[in-house]
């Protein structure tokens, strides 16, 4: 063990260098070698000439390298500043506002059918609010069902609690009468017993 | 001697099977790849391929042009980081 560690730290920095370079070189060889295999199977293969074509045609599709052109010389903003007309409500729309306007003038795409949604949900509160009686207000100003969390609220639950505020009143007036029943039927069943 | 082609031995043993002889060949060629050093050496083969016909050329006339050149031609840059990377894993793992 002794004599294997003494061989260890002896290893001196040339010989590390050397080393190093050897493993280098190693490194390299093992490069160029691929290289030529590849090359080699190329050849033999009948594909290694194929990238070369004549002079001309290698013009034709040489790299463009102007100011306001891209690569293959084509100008590559000139829609910025164009506006288009929607054919659907036949508007002047800015180009790059474009696709997002037809998303939603035409009704397809996903946001649309979000809105359409929503839409629908608060006119439809809209309209059950005005028919509501004068008594009713008193229920749309409690907090218990809301308290704490208005801000954070969001659109379709605000809808749903709304909803709920609108069957407050239905559901006491329901209470109510059962009271009034029970009420009657006691009576009812007193005189009964009374006339017995 | 023997010491120094066991010590040999074992270091490139390691260099294998930790993975870094694979890891360094990936990097060279990648490097090599990057700054035009296989097109270079490309275009030098197809000289050699013209020079001794399509059909007779072997892989030995390849190795022969090609590894001396190739040797040459690697960037001065890229040298010395592999050479760094190299010493890095040496002083790791050899002392």
């Amino acid at each position: 063990m002794k004599m294997e560690d003494m061989s260890l730290s002896g290893l001196d920095n040339t010989k590390l260098e050397a080393l190093a370079q050897d493993i280098y070189s190693d490194l390299v060889e093992d490069a160029c070698l691929g290289l030529c295999f590849e090359v080699h199977r190329a050849v033999k293969q009948g594909y290694f000439f194929l990238d070369d074509t004549d002079q001309e045609s290698m013009k034709d599709f040489e790299i463009v390298d102007q100011p306001g052109v891209d690569i293959f010389g084509q100008v590559y903003n000139q829609w910025k500043n164009k506006e288009c007309v929607c054919p659907n409500c036949n508007r002047s729309i800015a180009a790059s506002r474009f696709a997002p306007h037809l998303e939603k003038c035409l009704g397809m795409g996903r946001n649309s059918s979000r809105i359409a949604n929503r839409r629908i949900a608060s006119s439809n509160n809209m309209n059950n609010k005005s028919e509501s009686d004068q008594e009713d207000n008193d229920d749309v100003n409690d907090n218990d069902w809301s308290y704490g969390s208005e801000k954070k609220k969001r659109k379709s639950d605000k809808v749903f609690l709304h909803s709920l505020k609108q069957h407050i009143p239905l559901v006491s007036f329901i209470a109510v009468e059962i009271h009034v029943l029970y009420v009657v039927f006691l009576s009812t069943c007193n005189c009964k017993g009374a006339n017995r | 001697m023997s010491k120094d082609s066991k010590m040999r031995a074992t270091i490139n043993q390691k260099l294998t099977e930790m993975g870094e002889r694979e890891r360094l060949k990936e990097l060279l060629r990648a490097k090599l790849t990057e700054c035009g050093w296989r097109d270079q050496l490309k275009a030098h083969c197809k000289d050699v391929i013209k020079e001794k016909g399509l059909e007779h050329v072997t892989v030995e006339d390849l190795v022969v042009e090609i590894t001396p050149k190739g040797r040459v031609l690697v960037p001065d840059s890229v040298k010395k980081e592999l050479l760094q990377r190299i010493r890095a894993f040496l002083a790791q793992h050899a002392t």
